[in-house]
């Protein structure tokens, strides 16, 4: 890679001392660099004039993986990509898969996707608002962020049984039904939610330091930005209002009432504002679920070939210990044929298309993850400003390893 | 031919044909339980059941419920009919799907499953079970009967080889009719009716035929388990590559199921071949799959009884090389194996003709030296698997036999042996005289009696191990497949051979087992008994 050549022309005129351009690899293993990746960069001084983005130090081979065991067998691979909201990719995947078999989940399933879903949301947004924070030195508020992940990752705790990675959904529903104090505890952790949302706001968007850091830097066009490919947060800070659950409303999203904030530079301090308001717009739509949510019902198709049945009636009878055996050795069978089938993730459009052969095993696993096409914009977000920059800008972008690299 | 319609698909038939046979012919499959291809129609598990929409519609009176008024009200329904009974006629307009058959197939089944046990996670049958298959495809409902079920005998022994269990037992009578039908033996029977209903034994019989192990193999569900299988291994681990039969001339066609984690082959079963085995094969065909792992010879031995020192694998070609070159080939017998492949025979044969040893003799085993007996069902006189194939390997030469190769030996005309396979020598005595032999050459899989002679023993791989073919009683040149891998150092004996030609330096020029087969169907491509006969056609049909 060669720097510019235009940077060396007025040479005579620069006030600072010349430098010679220097290359500096910037990560794989830096702390500022989540999730393992490299930088190549060009500077000049202190000026970043190029970069060389090179993911891929966390492959593992999720998509090959999921060609080896069932349908099901997917949903641990699923947690492990965007592991900062797990049960959006659970979420994801099932919907895919349930697509292909032409089924729909009862709705009580779709509105306690919904509140599982956006809670992952918050946790998403608030971890890397945190982080972006912490890095430019406010340590502070990241603690008081991720306060309130532990209060949501208690909820998801006492609901699934994992903090972290639930693997909780299924095909055709989900694992269990809420408990018995869900909807109590969602609502009794909202206000508190809110509460921090006002106080790192109070904490952050007065802060000089915080606030020069952000402003304009790390700017990424409108044009650029569509021509990426680039979605979720990134996209929408540079004023599109493209929101999956808003221009293409899956599961019960169509009923609820939600502004899908937007931001006009695309710097980092729109990225930060939107994800900020996004928080609040997840808190509405889950407050609206809790109350249109059906108090009982399945949560999952009653179907013996898609749901695993009862463990009591695995051990009393046969038809069960069949269906459980089936499902188990062969795994479901979706029909033949492939879909795409696309939600609102963490950091944007999360996309699965699968291809089936009518066995129990995928054919084809093929993510599209959001974090891969915000990736390609870093480059252009980096070039002209500072070293320093990198840090934040890079930190907006919420790169995710497990899902970017796959 | 004429043609009737299935699902719309036209299906032709030959006149006779049921339904059933003819979407059997055409690779379309009816569910079904009782039918099978090689046995006579019984009708009695009522899965196959389908709806001829051509001709005179016969309607049965039924009750249907009713939402509005919440009760039941009169309805009709279709006539329905067992596919495997009813004979395909021209034109005929046949559904195997749609609601009322679909209807029918799930209560049959819902009927099958009322009184079974919960039995998949230790039966031999689960992995490859009908029920569990038509339950998954034609089911899909959750139990709605909630009392006791009818409890009756199980793991009720019924002789040797086979283990019965009524409780898992369908009644499809598959059994049955494979006595009488096949082994034409009517050892079994049924006895009661309805839900006591259970297969019997004959009285003061036990289920001893020659024949036993079909019955395990047609018995669609988990009922019938054959003893040698059971609780061995669980079927979806197991991989299956083509094999054919060792027992004897017939060559029956098998599939080879082998456990790759462990290297291990676990069973055989009948593949089906047409203008061979049919459907079946004897009990005595079904073991022979023991000998790839009992009396294995995993090591070269140099030296008898006190004296025998095992060799490192490396160590046993130039052995071999070593011995032949202080050998007179005049003097050499070269023993043809009637048990080892085509390849391997043609390969010694060869070096046989290269080192000018022109003494070919052939070890096979005698069917009365080895209790065989034959029928006319399956069973040949030759319980040697590749006599013929050996004698294709001699290019016409004459093949001696063992007796003879005893008396040229008393005679002085032959002073060493370089033999092949472990097939030969069974009664009493016939090799004494090669025990006084110095340079005595075996090369083979297992022990027997030619590895009991033995001056220098050297492993080769088995059937099971490597690539190859035999040719049967009928001129039939058949191929199988490679399961398990062979011992550390072991290769296949045609490849051993053309080692220890290389060795002597005389190389025959085969690196791959094609090479040599190429070579073999060239010499038989104008004898092949008909066209398609020629190489591995008999193994893929």
């Amino acid at each position: 890679m060669e720097a510019p050549d235009e940077i060396f022309e007025d040479e005579d005129e620069a006030l600072e001392i010349p430098a010679d351009p220097m290359r500096l690899n910037m990560g794989p293993s830096h702390p500022a660099m989540h999730g393992t990746i490299r930088m190549v960069l060009d500077l000049d001084g202190e000026t970043v004039m190029n970069v060389d983005v090179q993911p891929g130090y966390l492959h593992r081979g999720f998509e090959k993986s999921c060609e080896r065991g069932t349908w099901a067998q997917v949903f641990p691979y699923a947690d492990r990509l965007n592991y900062v909201s797990p049960m959006l990719n659970n979420v994801g995947f099932a919907l895919a898969v349930e697509k292909l078999l032409d089924i729909d989940v009862p709705e009580r399933a779709q509105y306690y996707r919904v509140i599982l879903g956006e809670l992952a949301r918050i946790c998403d947004h608030f971890t890397c608002n945190g982080a972006s924070a912490m890095e430019l030195g406010a340590f502070t508020p990241f603690l008081w962020l991720l306060k309130v992940r532990d209060w949501i990752w208690d909820i998801l705790e006492r609901e699934t049984g994992a903090r972290m990675t639930h693997s909780f959904g299924r095909i055709g529903g989900m694992a269990a039904p809420p408990t018995d104090g869900f909807a109590d505890d969602v609502r009794a952790i909202i206000p508190e939610v809110q509460k921090v949302v006002e106080e790192a706001e109070g904490l952050l968007k007065k802060n000089r330091i915080f606030y020069d850091r952000m402003e304009g830097i790390g700017i990424l066009p409108k044009e650029r930005a569509l021509a990426l490919g680039v979605t979720g947060p990134v996209l929408r800070s540079t004023g599109v209002p493209y929101d999956v659950r808003k221009d293409h409303p899956y599961m019960v999203y169509d009923r609820f009432d939600f502004e899908v904030p937007v931001g006009e530079d695309g710097d980092n301090w729109d990225r930060f504002s939107v994800r900020m308001e996004e928080i609040r717009q997840s808190i509405r739509i889950i407050e609206q679920a809790l109350e249109q949510m059906p108090t009982d019902g399945p949560v999952s198709v009653q179907d013996p070939r898609i749901m695993l049945p009862e463990k009591r009636e695995v051990y009393t009878t046969i038809e069960a210990t069949i269906a459980h055996f089936k499902l188990v050795m062969e795994g479901l069978k979706c029909p033949k044929g492939a879909v795409y089938s696309f939600t609102e993730g963490g950091n944007g459009e999360l996309g699965f298309y699968l291809v089936s052969d009518g066995s129990g095993t995928p054919y084809r696993v093929r993510v599209r993850p959001p974090c891969w096409y915000n990736l390609q914009a870093v480059r252009e977000m980096l070039i002209g400003d500072m070293i320093a920059d990198i840090i934040p800008t890079f930190g907006s972008i919420n790169m995710i390893g497990g899902e970017c690299d796959r | 031919m004429p043609t009737f319609k299935l699902n719309g698909q036209d299906i032709p038939f030959e006149p006779g044909d049921t339904i059933m046979r003819a979407a059997w012919r055409a690779g379309i499959e009816i569910p079904h339980y009782c039918w099978h291809p090689g046995l006579s129609v019984a009708a009695n598990c009522r899965m196959c059941l389908v709806h001829i929409k051509s001709g005179r519609q016969m309607a049965m009176p039924t009750l249907k419920w009713d939402e509005k008024k919440e009760a039941f009200v009169p309805d009709t329904k279709p006539k329905l009919v067992p596919a495997c009974q009813v004979a395909a006629g021209e034109g005929m307009d046949v559904a195997s799907v749609g609601d009322e058959v679909e209807n029918a197939q799930a209560h049959v089944q819902e009927f099958l499953l009322l009184n079974h046990p919960v039995d998949c996670p230790i039966c031999d049958q689960a992995g490859e079970c009908k029920l569990q298959d038509y339950y998954e495809e034609h089911q899909g409902t959750a139990k709605r009967k909630r009392t006791e079920p009818v409890h009756k005998p199980k793991a009720v022994k019924f002789g040797p080889t086979i283990v019965y269990d009524a409780e898992r037992c369908i009644m499809c009578t598959r059994c049955i009719r494979v006595c009488d039908e096949l082994a034409k033996d009517h050892v079994l029977d049924m006895r009661e009716r309805g839900n006591k209903n259970e297969i019997v034994l004959a009285p003061g019989r036990e289920l001893d035929h020659r024949y036993t192990l079909m019955t395990e193999h047609v018995c669609p569900v988990g009922a019938l388990t054959s003893k040698d299988f059971r609780f061995k291994a669980r079927v979806w681990f197991l991989k299956s590559v083509d094999g054919v039969c060792t027992g004897c001339s017939k060559g029956c066609n098998s599939h080879v199921d082998f456990d790759p984690r462990y290297g291990k082959v676990y069973r055989l079963r009948p593949r089906d071949n047409a203008d061979v085995n049919q459907f079946w094969m004897c009990d005595d065909g079904m073991m022979t799959y023991t000998e790839v792992h009992e009396g294995r010879i995993d090591a070269p031995v140099e030296g008898r009884g006190d004296e025998a020192e095992r060799l490192l694998p490396e160590e046993s070609v130039d052995a071999v090389a070593m011995k032949l070159a202080e050998t007179d080939a005049g003097k050499l017998a070269v023993v043809l194996g009637a048990g080892m492949s085509c390849e391997d025979n043609w390969a010694l044969a060869r070096f046989a003709e290269k080192i000018g040893a022109g003494r070919l003799y052939l070890a096979a085993r005698e069917a009365e030296d080895v209790g065989w007996e034959a029928d006319d069902i399956l069973r040949t006189a030759d319980p040697n698997p590749n006599r013929a194939g050996a004698k294709l390997a001699a290019k016409g030469a004459e093949l001696h036999d063992l007796e003879d190769l005893a008396g040229d030996i008393m005679a002085g005309e032959v002073t060493a042996v370089l033999a092949l396979g472990h097939h030969g020598g069974e009664r009493e005595g016939a090799l004494d005289s090669l025990a006084g032999l110095d340079t005595v050459i075996v090369l083979t899989s297992n022990e027997g009696p030619l590895s009991r002679v033995a001056s220098l023993l050297v492993p080769v791989a088995s059937w099971a191990e490597c690539f190859g073919s035999f040719v049967n009683h009928e001129g039939r040149f058949q191929t199988f497949t490679r399961a398990v891998p062979s011992p550390e150092g072991v290769e296949p004996a045609w490849k051993t051979i053309a080692m220890i030609a290389q060795a002597m330096g005389k190389d025959l020029g085969y690196a791959r087992t094609g090479e040599v087969r190429d070579e073999i169907t060239a010499s038989m491509a104008p004898a092949a008994p008909a066209g398609d006969d020629a190489a591995g056609e008999g193994a893929t049909a």
